[in-house]
């Protein structure tokens, strides 16, 4: 019994994972086998060495940045690995905060036509990315809506300017351009839980509030973790938004990434730095499914 | 709807504004006199319109994102949806691994996925660029995020239902198709258009994969250059806006024309 | 309201066919009256051209000889078309400029040009034709086609009338200026600092070691801090010039040209260090399959006076052809303000190339510094 459903389980999973294998392997070797080269100019020498590595963690006299010192000879990637991961978070933050009532709005208080519910929340997804993040520099700009809106009104009698090229304008745009990665799983958790407990726990005497902490939260978990897993995870390595809005300071790990494959001539430091990049995420989603005890979580729900 | 005019009612309107708002300013600016879209606005005209209709690649990469989304969202789902019920209801030896590695693609920076990809496919198998292979790098993508929203739907379900279903004699494809499946619907929908979102705005990967096809991000990236192109593609978002939500509505109206729902709540 | 317009000039005989191709084309039809390539020679010609020249007007020469269109790659930076390549892409020609060309000859995958085989060769600005970019090594690699300025436009309606009476790079430094200019995203900005410090192009150009180090740490910073954005992509300046969110900014001649067709008031400033000469052309790569006639069809093309004279009309570039400043619109000419071009480029200061470690150090030590900021 327990091996045939292994072998189902098997079964189901295999042509995702022969998809996967076929296009994801061999990159990924690649670049595991590349972080372990150097290059000069276009030749790339293929004798083993863990310098990239060691560029990476090599003590020197290092700088400050924001308070921090970094005493690293090369403190660059560090510097922007640290930037990344704090952007990220923040924003995986907001985004998930943001989200949240709007997926248990379109679970429990959206009665009809949940599909075009959630298709409309997806249809401002459709015009591409440049013209969405052009939109929001139309609105936070310099003659742009919201200055314009609040000079019309006498409130400003100049332009505001820190709405724009600065983190927080990297922050919204993030968010809006997320958003729909994380109503989407928690609204799909949210509308799976069964009516009937709400009910009876209300019948119990539960508040609203305690009916929401003791069977919703809980029970919308799953969701939540994939929507925060799938904001996240892609955020630390995202440089266009960056560096589209966020003015000069939008440098981030993944420009630095994209740097170094392309202009510096340094594909192997730069496939360190994605291993490097790679290994501390998975060291943080490990750490982060521990900490809200995951393990428990799928079990409690899974009965 | 819920008649219920709540804070979680107003916070709805607030979360569609802020939504929708921008993305409202591309068909005004579209209309602008203008080449670049500041305020006030100087004076409608619809000639960026004719521009865009006079853009033959801009059409033709339209049409080619489309049916690349199409294509990649329906075949990313029927993947993942198989693999999110081995990882949720069965025993999948090491699956914590196999796991990881489906969410690889989340983490490596897609330079490096299309590099790697560009190489392989012309120095090693020799495969001529094509939408095809475009398709191939995009599936790779969606798979890890159409499959976890899957899995956050199927997590927890009750199994007594299918077994039951199993026990009445049903062969496993009704099971599937009369339980599992209405079951997952949600899911199945959001992953859908997720893998929508995620092809039909990925460049890195769509520039390197692809050949003298292009897709409409690699399009729109060429168009910066040229400044004055711009509320030419600010009327192509419109149309898209627009053609979606007409689209949107018809299917509704077609619905209800077709199955007055008595089952409110049910998607 | 355009489709009377349309229809208003097709009745007089003012459509040309290509734009009646190009609107049949939009509705899907246009495809199999105008075929890709000609499908009379064996392999077709595969063009890695920036996106927006992808058209058959920039190539009218070819279009008529060989009845169509050859394939068309399209890019948005050279850096990325240059890993494309590198990858095992094969393309026949390609487009890059002065400053990048030198890139696709260190990787090894460029063909000479032989100049007797392009017919507009002897009509290219002489000034052009001895440009680093054009000749490395004795060896000419790249046909010069479009070229233009880079120098300071200015909002002279929101500028200090100091800096219109004397215009200086030093603006772009000046924490007076802090988030009011927009320099190009690009290590220029360290070699511009140090010419504002008295070091000639000459110099500044090839930068390494401790002397680029230095200029970095005082130029590279100065300027990052200063600028409100650096920009990368034109539309995105020209859109902050238009809304005087920037006062001035790095520009090229286009931006002057189409800002002033909206009456924004924009002047294009003679810094006291000097302004400088772009260009851009076509190479021949040695990863095609096409004939090699094709590719030479091609370039020809490009330097083509038509494509001059549409090249100057329609996108406010200078082209590589003196004949085509004759047959362009006047009007046109003085708006990009390009009149006398032969004096224009002796006048300014033709970019160089720096060897390939000196440019991938500058390159690094930019991205530093830019690394550095919040």
């Amino acid at each position: 019994m327990a091996s045939s459903h292994t072998g189902r389980g098997v079964a189901l999973l295999s042509p995702a994972m022969l998809v996967m294998v076929a296009t994801l392997a061999a990159p990924l070797l690649a670049l595991i086998v590349m972080s372990f080269w150097t290059q000069q100019g276009f030749t790339i020498d293929r004798s083993f060495t863990l310098a990239n590595y060691w560029k990476l963690i090599e003590p020197g006299p290092g700088v400050s940045w924001m308070g921090i010192h970094f005493p690293l000879s090369y403190p660059i990637p560090a510097i922007l690995l640290l930037k990344s991961l704090v952007m990220s978070l923040v924003a995986t933050i907001v985004v998930i905060g943001v989200a949240y009532p709007m997926a248990y709005f379109l679970a429990f208080r959206v009665t009809r036509n949940k599909a075009m519910w959630i298709i409309l929340l997806t249809i401002p997804f459709w015009t591409s990315y440049l013209l969405r993040v052009f939109s929001w520099k139309i609105v936070l700009g310099y003659n742009g809506a919201i200055n314009s809106g609040l000079m019309a009104a006498g409130i400003i009698d100049k332009p505001l300017e820190f709405l724009l090229y600065n983190p927080l304008a990297v922050m919204i745009t993030l968010a809006h351009s997320w958003i729909a990665f994380a109503v989407l799983p928690i609204y799909v958790s949210l509308e799976k839980i069964d009516r009937s407990l709400l009910e009876a726990a209300s019948d119990l005497g539960d508040s609203r509030w305690k009916r929401f902490r003791r069977i919703t939260l809980p029970l919308s978990m799953p969701g939540t973790i994939t929507a925060t897993l799938l904001v996240f995870i892609p955020t630390v390595g995202d440089y266009v938004t960056p560096s589209l809005v966020g003015g000069t300071g939008g440098t981030m790990i993944g420009s630095l990434v994209q740097q170094l494959f392309l202009k510096q001539d340094n594909a192997p430091l730069g496939a360190a730095v994605s291993l490097v990049t790679l290994l501390i995420i998975a060291v943080l989603v490990v750490i982060f499914l521990w900490a809200i005890g995951y393990r428990r979580i799928r079990s409690r729900v899974n009965g | 709807m819920s008649r219920r005019f709540d804070l979680l009612t107003v916070y709805a309107v607030v979360f569609v504004i802020f939504l929708y708002g921008p993305m409202l300013l591309m068909p005004l600016f579209s209309l602008n006199q203008a080449n670049f879209a500041t305020f006030p606005i100087e004076g409608l005209t619809l000639k960026h319109y004719g521009e865009m209709a006079q853009n033959t690649s801009m059409i033709t990469a339209l049409k080619n994102s489309l049916l690349l989304g199409i294509g990649v969202s329906v075949t990313a789902t029927a993947l993942g949806l198989p693999a999110a019920m081995a990882f949720t209801r069965h025993r999948v030896p090491g699956s914590a691994g196999l796991l990881s590695f489906i969410m690889l693609p989340l983490v490596v920076p897609s330079i490096v996925l299309g590099v790697a990809l560009l190489v392989i496919l012309l120095r090693v198998l020799g495969v001529p660029l094509s939408l095809w292979t475009v398709a191939a790098g995009h599936l790779m993508l969606c798979i890890p995020f159409g499959m976890t929203v899957l899995m956050s739907r199927l997590e927890g379900f009750d199994r007594s239902l299918e077994e039951a279903s199993g026990d009445l004699g049903a062969t496993r494809w009704s099971t599937f198709r009369r339980i599992t499946l209405p079951l997952a619907m949600p899911g199945v929908i959001s992953s859908l258009l997720l893998c929508f979102i995620i092809s039909f705005d990925e460049f890195v990967i769509s520039f390197f994969l692809t050949g003298t096809q292009n897709t409409l991000p690699v399009f729109l990236y060429s168009q910066l250059r040229f400044p004055n192109r711009l509320p030419g593609t600010l009327a192509l978002g419109t149309l898209i806006l627009l053609g979606s939500a007409i689209l949107v509505i018809l299917a509704e109206v077609l619905r209800r024309r077709g199955t007055p729902s008595s089952n409110p709540g049910e998607l | 309201m355009q489709r009377i317009k349309f229809i208003d000039k097709l009745s007089q005989g003012k459509i040309s066919r290509r734009q009646m191709l190009a609107s049949a084309g939009a509705f899907g039809v246009g495809v199999t009256v105008l075929p890709r390539f000609s499908a009379a020679q064996g392999a077709p010609l595969t063009a890695l051209e920036w996106g927006g020249y992808d058209v058959a007007d920039y190539i009218e020469p070819y279009v008529a000889k060989h009845g169509g269109l050859p394939n068309f790659s399209i890019f948005s930076g050279e850096e990325e078309a240059l890993a494309k390549v590198r990858a095992g892409f094969a393309a026949d020609v390609m487009h890059p400029c002065n400053y990048s060309v030198g890139r696709f000859v260190s990787a090894g995958l460029v063909k000479d040009i032989d100049p007797a085989r392009l017919s507009n060769w002897p009509d290219v600005f002489p000034a052009l034709k001895q440009a680093e970019g054009v000749l490395m090594d004795g060896r000419i690699v790249m046909a010069p086609a479009d070229w233009g300025n880079s120098s300071i436009a200015y909002r002279s309606d929101l500028i200090d009338p100091s800096f219109a009476a004397e215009p200086t790079w030093g603006i772009f430094y000046d924490p007076a200026y802090e988030g009011k200019v927009s320099m190009l995203d690009n290590e220029l900005v360290i070699q511009i600092g140090a010419m504002v410090a008295g070091m000639s192009y000459d110099e500044a150009y090839k930068l390494e070691g401790d002397a680029l180090q230095k200029a970095a740490q005082e130029w590279g910073t100065k300027g990052v801090n200063t600028s409100r954005f650096l920009w990368t992509d034109a539309s995105e300046l020209q859109q902050a010039m238009a809304s005087g969110e920037i006062v001035a900014a790095y520009a090229w001649n286009d931006l002057v040209k189409n800002l002033r067709a909206e009456g924004v008031p924009v002047e294009y400033a003679q810094p006291k260090e000097g302004f400088f000469t772009w260009f851009c052309g076509l190479t021949l790569l040695n990863t095609g399959q096409a004939d090699e006639q094709l590719a030479y069809d091609f370039v020809d093309a490009w330097l083509s006076p038509e494509t001059g004279k549409v090249l100057i009309e329609q996108s406010g570039y200078g082209h590589a052809n003196a004949k085509s400043f004759e047959v362009a619109n006047p009007e046109d000419v003085a708006a990009m303000g390009i009149t006398n071009p032969v004096e224009m480029m002796a006048q300014a200061i033709m970019f160089r190339n720096p060897t390939d470690a000196q440019q991938v150090e500058q390159t690094r030590v930019w991205n530093d510094i830019k690394a550095l900021k919040i």
